[in-house]
């Protein structure tokens, strides 16, 4: 009895779990080591924010777990569907137009003509792009490109027991906007009960939206501390700190 | 409380609106003269100033008539050969030829070149040889072809696939491989299989490249049709531009010759003008590129 249970019991109780992963680029003098022995579990449904210097691995970090590169030493494992990525660069196929660029994961899912144009016409109303979807991404400011590529995201994830990946996605955006679409990504999840991984450089960003708040550390990217996000402002000014010393213990070594 | 949340987003619409039309690039009018004018009269300029300096040598009598004919000699050959309805017959041999040669070698070429690009080992076996033939002149093919195949529309044909299939297939693979990997990684992410990611991110991604290689490929393909219809001529085979070159040279009739490589000239450039360029340019400008077209 137990022992049928007991593995149905582990599988559920994370999204993702990294058991010390390492990730090396290039051999010899010129390696760099990105990720050094990361252990990280993501519950279901949970929303979890790295945070870190530029440079500390983060993307490496997130590209693991999105399976888009693999590690040199440790296990990745995921229990969800196929993740949705929102790279740092917005990454649009130049070739089509914005609601196209929206369209193709619904196109590649096997969902019908009208069936994907009225879902990416709701995907671009969300990211408040109406009337946009014409328009090719050069035509496109760099904000909106990068809201573009958050519907691109968000048609990705159709299934219940998804996984949403997102490197800085707000940081080419003016306050208003991100402000507005980080209250936006707060109600997709709570709908979709998706568990994500948000990469920010912005403490205030990982506090507003994260359960929980992961300080990587540079070169090699460490997990150095984290956070349980439970609504208190303290946390803000305790992360700073935190970040502070890091970067700076790093000038002096 | 809820009454002044909604107010204030009404206000955050207004801004961002606000902030979107600041952000939208403004097309600016476009002047169709100005655009004709500048498009066409650089190169008419340089036409009038060529036939001045050709009149000119002429004129100076440098080399003898049979050497240099006249400009006014020559267009009087390309006039008889219009008024006679010849030059129909000329063009169509040989620019039918060039269509089906060069259509035939983009059939083969294009499962050729995709194939090099994206299975390795069939890269290292035949990648160099096909950028080496690309550097073959074609006109070294015209005997082998014409043992082959005998003084026949298939000898011409066969010289002048070993001359397009290269550069075509080469432009794919370059194509291909100048693909930015971010783009192989969005489709992964958006769920493309390996059959769907050809189809939907690496062949459209591939396009300009691809496009180049076309381009440079109708240049190989009428190049060397003009070799193998100069060299391989017989009554069975028809008379194309080649073929009249060939007889202007066995006449000594210069001014046959020049009418001859002018019509070369013009179709071959003007098939590129008409039907690449515009091609070329209307994929580039939809990506936001090539300025410069
Ligand atoms: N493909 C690669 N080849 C070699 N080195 C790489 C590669 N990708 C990343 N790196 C190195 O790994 C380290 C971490 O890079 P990564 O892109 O993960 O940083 P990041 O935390 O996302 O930074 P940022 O916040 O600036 O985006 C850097 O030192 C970088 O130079
Ligand atoms: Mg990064």
């Amino acid at each position: 009895m137990t022992s049928t249970l007991e593995p149905l019991s582990t599988a559920t109780d994370y999204a993702v779990r990294l058991t010390s992963v390492s990730k090396t680029f290039g051999h010899g003098e010129s390696a760099v080591t990105a990720v050094d022995r990361v252990d990280l579990t993501v519950r279901p449904r949970e929303f979890v924010c790295l945070l870190g210097a530029s440079g500390c691995g983060k993307s490496t970090l997130l590209n693991l777990i999105g399976g888009l590169e693999r590690p040199t030493a440790g296990e990745v494992e995921l229990t969800t569907g196929r993740p949705a990525v929102m790279f740092q660069e917005a990454a649009l196929l130049p070739w089509l137009t914005a609601a196209q660029n929206v369209e193709l994961p619904l196109r590649l899912a096997g969902l019908d003509r009208r069936a994907r144009r009225d879902r990416a016409e709701q995907l671009l109303g969300l990211v408040r792009l109406v009337g946009m979807g014409r328009k090719r991404p050069h035509e496109l400011s760099g904000g909106m490109r990068q809201r573009v590529a958050l519907a691109r995201a968000l048609a990705c994830t159709s299934n219940d027991n998804a996984l949403l990946l997102m490197d800085e996605p707000f940081s080419a955006l003016d306050a208003i906007t991100r402000d507005v679409l980080q209250a936006e990504l707060l109600r997709v999840w709570r709908e979709t009960g998706t568990a994500v991984v948000f990469v920010t450089h912005d403490v205030r960003e990982a506090v507003r939206l994260g359960q929980r708040v992961v300080l990587l550390s540079s070169r090699p990217g460490r997990v150095m501390q984290e956070w349980s996000v439970a609504g208190d402002a303290d946390i803000v000014d305790d992360i700073n700190t935190r970040l502070r010393e890091v970067i700076s213990s790093h000038v002096v070594a | 409380m809820s009454s002044h949340s909604a107010v204030e987003r009404e206000d955050d619409e207004a801004v961002e609106a606000g902030l979107d039309a600041l952000t939208s690039p403004q097309a600016a009018p476009p002047d169709k003269r100005a655009r004709f004018v500048g498009r066409v009269l650089p190169p008419v300029i340089a036409l009038v100033v060529i036939g001045c300096l050709w009149q000119a040598l002429w004129a100076a009598a440098f080399w003898p008539e049979y050497q240099l004919p006249a400009p006014a000699a020559v267009l009087d050959q390309i006039v008889q050969q219009v008024r006679s309805g010849q030059i129909v017959g000329f063009l169509w041999v040989s620019v039918h030829r060039a269509v089906i040669g060069f259509a035939v070698s983009v059939v083969v070429a294009v499962p050729l070149g995709l194939l090099i690009a994206n299975v390795p080992p069939v890269r290292r076996a035949i990648g160099p040889l096909i950028s080496g033939l690309q550097s073959l002149p074609s006109v070294a093919w015209v005997p082998a072809g014409v043992l082959w195949f005998g003084l026949t529309d298939y000898a011409i044909y066969f010289v002048v696939l070993l001359g397009a299939v290269p550069s075509i297939a080469n432009g794919l693979v370059s194509g291909v491989d100048q693909i930015p990997p971010i783009f192989h990684r969005v489709g992964l992410v958006i769920g493309a299989t390996r059959l769907t990611a050809v189809r939907h991110v690496l062949l459209p991604a591939a396009l300009p490249g691809f496009l180049a290689g076309l381009k440079q490929g109708w240049a190989f393909s009428w190049r060397s049709l003009m070799a193998a219809e100069l060299i391989a001529t017989s009554p069975q085979l028809g008379v194309g531009l080649g073929q009249v070159l060939h007889n202007g040279m066995s006449l000594s009739d210069m001014s046959l010759v020049m009418a001859a490589i002018l019509l070369i000239f013009f179709v071959g450039v003007g098939i590129e003008l008409a039907l690449f360029r515009p091609l070329e340019r209307s994929v580039l400008r939809a990506r936001g590129l090539g300025g410069g077209l």
